[in-house]
């Protein structure tokens, strides 16, 4: 009984650590452009440079744009699909992936848009009044 | 009328029934009043009463009365009052079918959890910003008092609310909350059975009447994670049923937990083992329950989900809520641990205690594991300040493993669960369907080209499940045909496995050949962009120009024929018409994916655009397909964007019209006729239609390209450029003259640019002004340029997904009916005969 118990308890010891090893790899932090040097699968938050050239590669269907992260840093974005239908909509995006060699250019392997969704949005009815 | 049964809904009806006699009435007034509160907010959306918030904020005048009804429970104050409709509904059953020593902890306990989700409604305020719950009947004024509109008139009533998310206006959207709180409501009465039996410390009994109810609320959680896969498949672009969000999580470990509760209830119902097991189980569930609801709706999750949720300000709520059942359940349950029935011998390990146990640890694992991903923003603070949600790989490198262990468990279990075994009796009888196993896993594997090791053993795995448990149902349908609810679940179950795995890893982007060989040379290393860096990510879609069709997979002639334009249910959607011809002669079908401007975000100088996918279902497999942009999209844009452009100039100053689009530039042009001869002097662009032309001067022809005898053979180089994109390509049109039989004839093929379909003809050199004349056809035709990108996906065996999940519902019914039937048997036989116990069929 006593090693059973005993044998039991270091299988959920290995196990758990096993787990939570797997986890700490699989999950990462937020970080700006300065530090996604050298990350793979780095996720940056920021918004569209709209003052910037934003381009679409018809044969390679690559979409690219600038974006600024919150700390201020601007970096091209390479992104392989096309441009997002709600992409100029966005308050905030975040690109998760890594830069090109050493070059300052970042490759988004995906891209998530934070959209104002009006259901958090304590001013909208404001608005809404103000342009109607 | 609206304030009094405001008022009444407002007092939470204090329904602890220490007072037995008073319970029913208890019961029945707070049910009356939240059925009162539910009317009231149905008549309060269908008669678009918009000086409510909720009513504001959730719906508008052109929803349709199914979508109305949506609305309900559209935001979260309407989904707690549904929650609490369907608990109170459970309540009523379960004074009515629960007996001594059980109905009044029972419904003490429901009493108990029904005033925390009450209180999630009161709206009661005390002052600097201390809010008690927040009630769907608050008004505009009460919702935002700062507000100027409002303080200048206190009565203003909106003329139109802002309507219901586009996404949710979809039949399943409809179903799903229901089903889901459904299953919430009736998740609460194991754990209520649990407390119920470690308060009267009966613990053999309390199984009988909590199975049943377990096995229900798992239908429920089923349908309800059923429907909202389904609607995400068909609703949303990820191209999934599953992305491991939050939200979806949050429905599946509770069923998880209630899973591995069953199998424990029915050894403790069999073999009056797992007591603690089951009592854990009963208890863990219904806390998930809370956990999650206090993950998803507190904010906590604001970053790491698709899914917005409204941040009420009810973290301290939901937190309350959750630690006061955490502590009633666990401590409740350590309190009386060491007073539960211990097993006085082991059992073997080759016992279906011993193996269903085994099942439901496994289940547990399953569970623990996915809550920890999804409790990333809280746990992933032991490891990073800022943690991001984890990678979908960490959910599917644990729950892949742990289902192939369960999936051979499950045909061992229920070998052994039906007839008693020694290793050798069952590994005769595993014989026929391991054989069977492989020989139709070979098959597939050969016929779907599946090679990697671990795809083969998945097969393999899911194979085994049907089979084995096949097998064993086969036996049982002679015997007792009442007894297969088991089987069939775990028959579902390896269905499910094969699904998955072919649905997710077998799914292939369907490509025309350029991309299909471009894609070879990403994965072979050996794409380079412009700037000489190797591209890692494949072509995923496509261009379309209207009418030009292209063969994608090798398998189909994809034409996109055009696109309408229909204003219900949602206004200014665009359907496309894509027309899909088998190459191998099978008869042609139409997809119609959507795109459409989301009204719940609409403003005069933006759209949002969403996407609505089409699919076709097949039994093999599935084609599913949605637009991800169009010209037309574009042009919208542009518009949009010019028009806001212009309504800020009109105020200070004209600007040129350069961008305004194609309607403009349409309008210099020099024919209207679809056919045009235009004469071009070197280096003098010319206009005609939407495209300029630039002749630049003359190339020698050469080669053999002309008739015999020519005299003159001469080519001109001409730029065409496409006014509206700025796109341009070089032409250089031949022309020849040549005699035939001492007649002059002039030979002048045309050259046509693909992409727009423009024909350039070299007609004419024009001997005293240098000049040219070419004739150009298919002017008008793009004037509207039309295209669209196009990203189709070939999954196979979805619909073993959907089979398998079906199965897992049916299975669970057929288990709820024999032990429903079974526990009012034993009822029966108790009130005849006291005391003796009910043996167990086998």
């Amino acid at each position: 009984m006593k090693i059973k118990v005993l044998l039991g308890v270091a299988a959920i010891i290995v196990f758990t650590s096993l787990v939570f090893y797997n986890f700490g790899n699989s999950i990462s932090t937020y970080v700006d452009f300065e530090g996604a040097q050298g990350m793979k699968g780095a996720h940056v938050v920021g918004t569209w440079d709209d003052t910037q050239e934003v381009y679409f590669n018809r044969e390679t269907m690559q979409f690219s744009f600038w974006m600024t992260d919150e700390t201020g840093n601007k970096r091209k974005i390479l992104y392989p699909r096309p441009k997002p239908n709600n992409f100029e909509q966005a308050t905030q995006i975040v690109v998760i992936g890594e830069y090109r060699g050493d070059t300052d250019v970042f490759v988004a392997n995906d891209m998530l848009m934070k959209c104002p969704s009006k259901y958090n949005d304590p001013n909208a009815f404001e608005m809404q009044e103000a342009s109607s | 009328m609206v304030t009094a049964a405001f008022a009444s809904f407002q007092r939470p009806p204090l329904s602890k029934p220490v007072w037995t006699v008073s319970t029913k009435a208890f019961w029945g007034l707070q049910l009356a009043s939240v059925l009162g509160a539910s009317a009231v907010l149905l008549v309060l959306i269908a008669n678009h009463q918009f000086q409510y918030y909720y009513v504001w904020n959730y719906t508008s005048l052109d929803l349709p009365m199914e979508y109305l009804l949506s609305a309900f429970y559209g935001g979260q104050e309407g989904s707690f009052l549904l929650w609490i409709l369907m608990s109170s509904l459970l309540g009523l059953g379960l004074m009515a079918w629960t007996r001594a020593p059980y109905r009044w902890p029972v419904m003490s306990v429901m009493g108990f959890t029904q005033v925390f989700l009450l209180s999630m409604l009161l709206g009661w305020s005390f002052g600097d910003g201390v809010l008690l719950g927040a009630s769907p009947f608050r008004t505009l004024l009460e919702e935002m008092p700062n507000a100027p509109f409002l303080q200048a008139n206190p009565d203003f009533v909106p003329a139109d609310g802002r309507g219901l998310n586009d996404l949710l206006k979809s039949p399943w959207m409809m179903i799903h909350p229901p089903a889901l709180f459904i299953g919430f409501a009736m998740m609460t009465a194991p754990f209520a059975f649990a407390i119920a039996s470690l308060w009267t410390r009966t613990y053999h009994e309390w199984v009988r009447p909590a199975l049943p109810w377990t096995l229900s609320a798992n239908v429920f959680l089923l349908t309800a994670i059923f429907l909202g896969g389904y609607w995400a498949y068909e609703t949303l672009s990820f191209g999934g049923y599953w992305a491991w969000d939050p939200v979806e999580n949050a429905s599946l470990v509770p069923w998880l937990i209630g899973t591995a509760g069953i199998h424990t209830m029915i050894i403790q119902k069999k073999s009056s083992r797992a007591h603690s097991a089951s009592l854990f189980f009963a208890i863990f569930a219904y806390v998930l329950i809370i956990y999650e609801t206090f993950l998803t709706r507190s904010g906590v999750l604001a970053n790491a989900s698709v899914h917005s949720f409204v941040d009420l300000g009810l973290y301290n709520q939901l937190l309350a809520f959750m630690i006061a059942i955490t502590a009633l359940g666990f401590g409740f349950y350590f309190w009386r641990y060491r007073d539960l029935p211990k097993p006085k011998k082991e059992s073997s390990l080759l016992s279906r205690e011993v193996l269903t146990f085994t099942g439901s640890m496994l289940l547990l694992v399953l569970g623990l594991v996915i809550i920890l991903g999804t409790s990333s923003p809280i746990i992933g603070r032991l490891f990073y300040d800022n943690p991001t949600p984890p990678d979908i790989q960490f959910y599917n490198d644990w729950s892949g493993p742990l289902a192939l262990v369960m999936g051979v468990l499950t045909v061992i279990g229920q070998m052994v669960f039906w007839q008693r075994h020694s290793w050798v009796s069952l590994g005769t009888g595993l014989l026929l369907p391991t054989i069977a196993t492989t020989v139709i896993t070979a098959i597939s594997a050969i016929m779907g080209q599946v090679n990697d090791r671990y795809s083969i053993t998945f097969f393999w795995v899911g194979w085994f499940t049907v089979i084995g448990n096949g097998w064993v149902m086969g036996s049982l349908l002679i015997k007792k045909p009442a007894l297969i609810g088991g089987t069939v679940t775990h028959i579902g179950f390896g269905v499910l496995l094969i699904g998955i795995l072919a649905s997710s890893k077998y799914s292939t982007f369907m490509v025309p050949p350029v991309t299909e060989s471009f894609n070879a040379r990403v994965a072979a290393g050996e794409a380079f962009d412009e700037d000489g860096f190797p591209i890692t990510t494949q072509i995923e879609s496509f261009e379309l120009q209207r009418n030009q069709p292209k063969v994608i997979d090798q398998q189909y002639m994809v034409t996109y024929e055009g696109y309408e334009l229909k204003d219900t249910p949602r206004p200014g959607t665009q359907v496309y018409t894509l027309t899909f011809q088998p190459l191998d002669g099978r008869e042609s079908f139409t997809l119609s994916p959507e795109v459409y401007p989301m009204s719940s975000t609409a403003e005069t100088d933006r759209v949002d655009w969403s996407v609505d996918p089409d699919i076709l279902t097949g039994w093999m497999s599935d084609i599913y397909l949605f637009v991800g942009g169009s010209a037309l999209v574009e042009r919208r844009n542009e518009q949009i964007a010019a028009q806001a452009t212009m309504n800020e100039a009109a105020m200070s100053r004209t600007v040129s019209g350069q961008g305004s689009g194609a309607s403009s530039a349409g309008a210099q042009a020099a024919s209207t006729d679809s056919i045009a001869v235009v004469s071009l002097l070197p280096n003098n662009p010319v206009q005609a239609g939407p495209y300029q032309f630039t002749f630049s001067g003359y190339e020698p022809a050469q080669g053999d390209e002309v008739p015999e005898n020519t005299q003159v053979a001469i080519r001109a180089n001409i730029q065409v450029t496409h006014m509206p994109t700025g796109r341009s390509y070089e032409v250089v049109p031949l022309f020849a003259v040549f005699i035939d039989e001492g007649e002059n004839f002039t030979y002048s093929p045309s050259l046509r640019i693909k992409e727009w379909g423009l024909d350039v003809q070299f007609s004419s050199i024009v001997p005293n002004d240098e000049s040219i004349e070419i004739t150009v056809a298919g002017l008008n035709e793009f004037i509207e340029e039309d295209w669209i990108y196009l990203t189709v996906e070939k999954k196979p065996f979805v619909s073993a997904v959907w089979l398998g999940t079906f199965l897992l519902m049916g299975g669970f019914s057929i288990s709820i009916f024999r032990h429903w039937a079974r526990d009012t048997q034993a009822k029966r036989a108790k009130e005849t005969s006291d005391s003796l116990p009910q043996p167990s069929v086998t």
